[in-house]
């Protein structure tokens, strides 16, 4: 450890000025002289067929420079997976049909948004309202309203309608492990639909000018950006820069290609002007991609002493108007079941559903929070009922370090049983367990405790990422990065990694990040893995021009590059350290003698390198990940058993993130992940009737302010065996803790009040009337 | 329509106000916000539009001092008031020791929320130089973070105020 200098440490963070001071340039923040404002045209219907629309009003008002609808396209869709399976499925504007509310159907561009607004009103639209639904257990039904037609593998198998996807797997004989059980569970538990909650609104200013498609958009990575807009204009990539911006929060919810970002690009191909749209708050509420709800039935067979022998599950998703990433949801859920604990006999489905709600996309964790929840509150009602305490059915079931999982993957230095074992221990918890039930008064307190593992850097396009290390005369590096900083640091982790490698200060690196004329590809801020892949792409980017200047430095000294070491910008002899010369100079040499040769270091990584994509979402078969990260949560809760109010007091996370690169930074993402599920547990939720959104506001979507605020405690069991010699074996540790604390909260409320709550939010009500009932009962 | 066509034309007025120590004269709609006015016409992007409906708290601003809500306060109402926005907390290059203090605490992430949590935190301690943590809680509570959870926040405000919280990241 002693000889790292800069990766390990806690530097503050690079973006951390130019954010305090207001300097840092968001997408709404580009002003382009001559600008347009774009505004779309939306659904009112859940679900109809589009009869007339005509436009000729609407071009006629002065100050309309353009309309478009799905005909001013070439009518080439776009989906969050494009696989054959699953190939893309929906257009950017609505085709003679909406699905749902809030579907866009066309766009305008005008000199001002009142223009923009009064051209909305006058495109004269005539619907056939067809009769819509929104529950995907009645859409599975066989008269249930069409959507679209159920998946074609999927159809031959199974009678339901509006299947969008299936994931299958397993491994084993589930029913002989149910009959080698000596006590089997069946529960069933839901999640509600959420927001993401990102600060900043979706914002797209785009130029098309000299040819060239220039767009400034709130994204979570420019290259994927960059293919689904050239994709869905039919333009080469080349023709499509996507710059650099700051990105105010996304959790999932800016992956995909959004109509709007389409529609401000069309239109300024159509204008030759920038056409700017910034979406409103209510407009994300009602009609943005939201997270996804899930219902989930579990069956699970388990000895006496707790070892788990068998485990059937079935999810179910409302995965909205198009695929979106419903069918990667169910996918992830039997990821995230799989992760944690052995499970000798396995057998998993999910279905995903269409319904006639807007698409949903991937939200902090797809699908974690959800399937720990119920895995971790249906094994805490086994352990009670087999009177086992929480700690040792977690233990008795948590794999071990080196265990190959079942899909072929190995987890590596998991640290799940350190993990747990530290969270017992630093929250005292069999001490406290078990004691809220039995006190007097109407403000209980609770311990609950849940874990967690997740993937890091899966493979999904563009697969792997590039950095360059371009040394400049003055012996600093600038970094060329496509790795996007959405706030959780990148380019502070980055700048970190080439520091260390580069033997030179956090302030001499120069970051230029996620743009995608200048930069290389990345993988982009939304698959888990960018302090991996990326991180490690910088490592070898800094190592290569490290070796270029050692080099050089061999020649002008005439001695064995081996017998060279680096320092504080100086390259020297490490038998005789009074030779020496400073980067400076190796630059200065190499431009005299040797062609004027600049250094440039390059560098590439990609996770699983011989796999060619990812794991097939439909039967999980093929990799998924050579990194996972592992966590044990613990919540204490306080219970108001008279009005049902609970509240998180205190949480405790323990993880395995692998090599922290910065510390702080990892607080700060755990943190965070608290204050999320605690919105998750107990405040957030997007209502909605016949597809329409009840609470598109903040005052009535409620997520966590200053007053919900919690302790977080945070610890990792990264033991030595992280830092000799790989300290760049760095783990996801941005979203998969959203998901044993949500659960861990679930336990905590039920030790508390003795009420097994199934399904999240854990509202008063909810708790109210389960506290009712074991009133009740305890009477009789 | 006409109406509206009409409204679009509505008389505009010269408004004058003194933003971050300048004195500025804007022509501005009787419709136009104060966010508006600041981000399009002085070029002033760092007071940031979360909402639009005066519920995140990101574009807040100070009025004379006190902290107000920039998308939902009308320019017109600003006629001859003093305005700071974030722009205005560093001198030079000197950053204020609650700029300082979100560095060192990690209370920014995405930073979208910073702008206006450091108004809001501003105005508290000048006001209010050691704050409770009630009190924090209580004058950040219409400022909505999405990424931190608060907890740094708080600790910014706890160490700029004298606190002796340590800073979790190095300088």
């Amino acid at each position: 450890m002693s000889e790292l200098n800069y990766i390990g440490k806690s530097p503050r963070r690079k973006d951390g000025p130019d954010k305090v001071t207001g300097r840092a340039v968001y997408s709404q923040d580009i002003k382009l002289p001559g600008t347009l404002i774009g505004r779309i045209l939306r659904s009112p219907h859940a679900h109809a067929r589009i009869v007339r629309l005509d436009l000729s009003k609407a071009l006629a008002l002065p100050g309309v420079k353009a309309v478009i609808t799905v005909d001013d396209t070439k009518g080439i869709k776009h989906g969050f997976v494009e696989t054959p399976r699953y190939p893309p499925d929906q257009e950017v504007l609505a085709r003679g049909r909406v699905v749902y509310v809030g579907e866009e159907i066309a766009a305008v561009a005008a000199i001002d948004h009142l223009i923009a607004q009064q051209a909305l009103e006058l495109i004269e639209i005539e619907y056939e309202i067809l009769p819509a639904v929104f529950d995907p257990i009645e859409a599975m039904k066989s008269d249930a309203p069409q959507i679209h037609p159920s998946h074609p593998k999927v159809k031959d198998e199974l009678p339901y309608s509006n299947i969008g996807g299936r994931t299958t797997a397993g491994w084993g004989d589930v029913e002989t492990g149910f009959a080698q059980s000596d006590y089997v569970r069946e529960d069933r538990f839901e999640s509600q639909l959420r927001t993401h909650g990102y600060l900043e609104p979706h914002a797209t200013i785009a130029h098309w000018e000299n040819d060239r498609l220039n767009v400034w958009t709130s994204s979570m990575g420019t290259s994927v950006k960059r293919a689904k807009l050239a994709k869905t204009l039919d333009l080469p990539f080349s023709a499509v820069r996507v710059h650099k911006v700051y990105v105010g929060g996304t959790f999932g919810g800016k992956i995909d290609l959004y109509s709007h970002e389409y529609c401000a690009a069309r239109l300024s191909m159509m204008t030759r002007r920038p056409v700017r749209i910034v979406a409103n708050r209510e407009a994300i509420f009602s009609a943005y991609r939201h997270g996804q709800p899930l219902a989930m039935e579990i069956k699970t067979g388990v000895k006496k002493d707790g070892t788990i022998v068998a485990q059937q599950i079935r999810v179910i998703n409302n995965s909205g108007g198009y695929r979106g990433s419903g069918v990667v949801v169910i996918f992830l859920a039997w990821g995230f079941t799989m992760i944690p604990y052995r499970i000798p006999n396995l057998k998993f489905e999910g279905l995903s559903v269409y319904t006639n709600y807007p698409v949903r996309a991937p939200q902090r964790g797809h699908g974690c929070p959800q399937i720990r929840f119920a895995i971790e509150s249906q094994l805490d009602k086994i352990a009670e009922d087999l009177g086992i305490d929480p700690v040792s059915i977690r233990l008795r079931n948590a794999r071990e370090p080196w265990e190959q999982l079942p899909n072929g993957d190995n987890v590596h230095e998991a640290g799940l049983i350190d993990c747990i074992k530290m969270a017992a221990e630093k929250s005292d918890f069999l001490k406290k367990y078990g004691k809220g039930r039995k006190t007097d008064g109407t403000i209980r307190r609770g311990i609950g405790m849940g874990v967690s593992g997740y993937f890091g850097g899966s493979l999904i396009y563009p697969n792997g990422s590039g950095v360059i290390v371009k040394m400049n005369d003055d012996g600093t590096p600038t970094v060329l990065t496509g790795g996007i900083d959405v706030g959780q640091g990148s380019e502070t982790i980055i700048s970190q990694i080439v520091a260390e490698e580069l033997g030179v200060g956090i302030d001499d690196v120069k970051i230029i990040s996620s743009d995608t004329d200048a930069t290389p590809q990345d993988i982009g801020a939304w698959i888990s893995g960018m302090t991996y892949v990326t991180g490690n792409a910088a490592r070898q980017a800094a190592g290569n021009a490290r070796q270029k200047m050692l080099d050089i430095a061999a020649l002008r000294f005439n001695i064995d590059v081996r017998n060279l070491a680096i320092k504080d910008k100086v390259v020297f002899n490490r038998n005789d350290p009074s030779q020496r010369i400073s980067y400076r100079d190796i630059i200065a040499y190499s431009i005299a003698t040797r062609r004027g040769d600049t250094i440039i270091g390059e560098g590439f990584w990609r996770t699983m390198r011989d796999e060619p994509t990812h794991p097939s979402l439909a039967t999980t078969k093929g990799r998924w990940s050579e990194n996972y990260a592992f966590s044990c949560q613990v919540a204490e809760v306080e219970v108001d058993i008279e009005t049902g109010e609970a509240r998180l007091v205190k949480a405790l996370t323990v993880h395995d993130c692998g090599f922290p690169i910065n510390p702080a930074l990892v607080k700060g993402q755990v943190d965070g992940q608290v204050s999320m599920a605690l919105g998750h547990a107990f405040l957030e939720e997007v209502t909605t009737k016949n597809g329409y959104t009840l609470n598109p506001t903040w005052l009535d979507y409620r997520m966590p302010t200053i007053h919900e605020m919690a302790e977080s405690d945070d610890a990792d069991v990264i033991t030595e065996q992280y830092n000799v010699g790989k300290p760049y074996r760095t783990k996801e540790v941005g979203e998969g803790l959203v998901s044993a604390i949500l659960a861990a909260i679930g336990n905590a409320i039920c030790d508390a009040t003795g009420v097994r709550l199934t399904s999240t939010p854990f509202t008063p009500e909810k708790i109210l009337k389960g506290v009712r009932k074991l009133a009740r009962e305890s009477k009789h | 329509m006409a109406d509206r066509n009409h409204n679009s034309k509505s008389m505009s007025r010269v408004v004058a106000i003194e933003v971050n120590g300048e004195h500025h004269e804007v022509t501005v709609k009787p419709r136009h916000m104060l966010v508006e006015v600041l981000r399009e016409k002085i070029g002033l992007t760092g007071t940031k539009e979360g909402c639009e409906q005066g519920v995140c708290g990101a574009c807040t601003v100070l009025l004379d001092g006190r902290p107000i809500l920039a998308c939902i306060t009308l320019a017109v109402e600003c006629d001859g008031k003093k305005i700071r926005t974030v722009e205005g907390l560093a001198s030079g290059e000197t950053l204020s020791a609650i700029q300082e203090a979100f560095l060192d605490q990690g209370a920014m992430q995405c930073g979208f929320c910073t702008s206006g949590m450091l108004m809001s935190a501003t105005a508290l301690l000048e006001k209010n130089p050691k704050p409770s943590l009630a009190e924090i809680k209580k004058a950040l509570e219409g400022n909505l973070c999405r990424c931190t959870g608060y907890n740094g926040i708080v600790d910014a405000i706890r160490q700029a105020s004298g606190e002796g919280v340590d800073p979790i990241f190095m300088r």
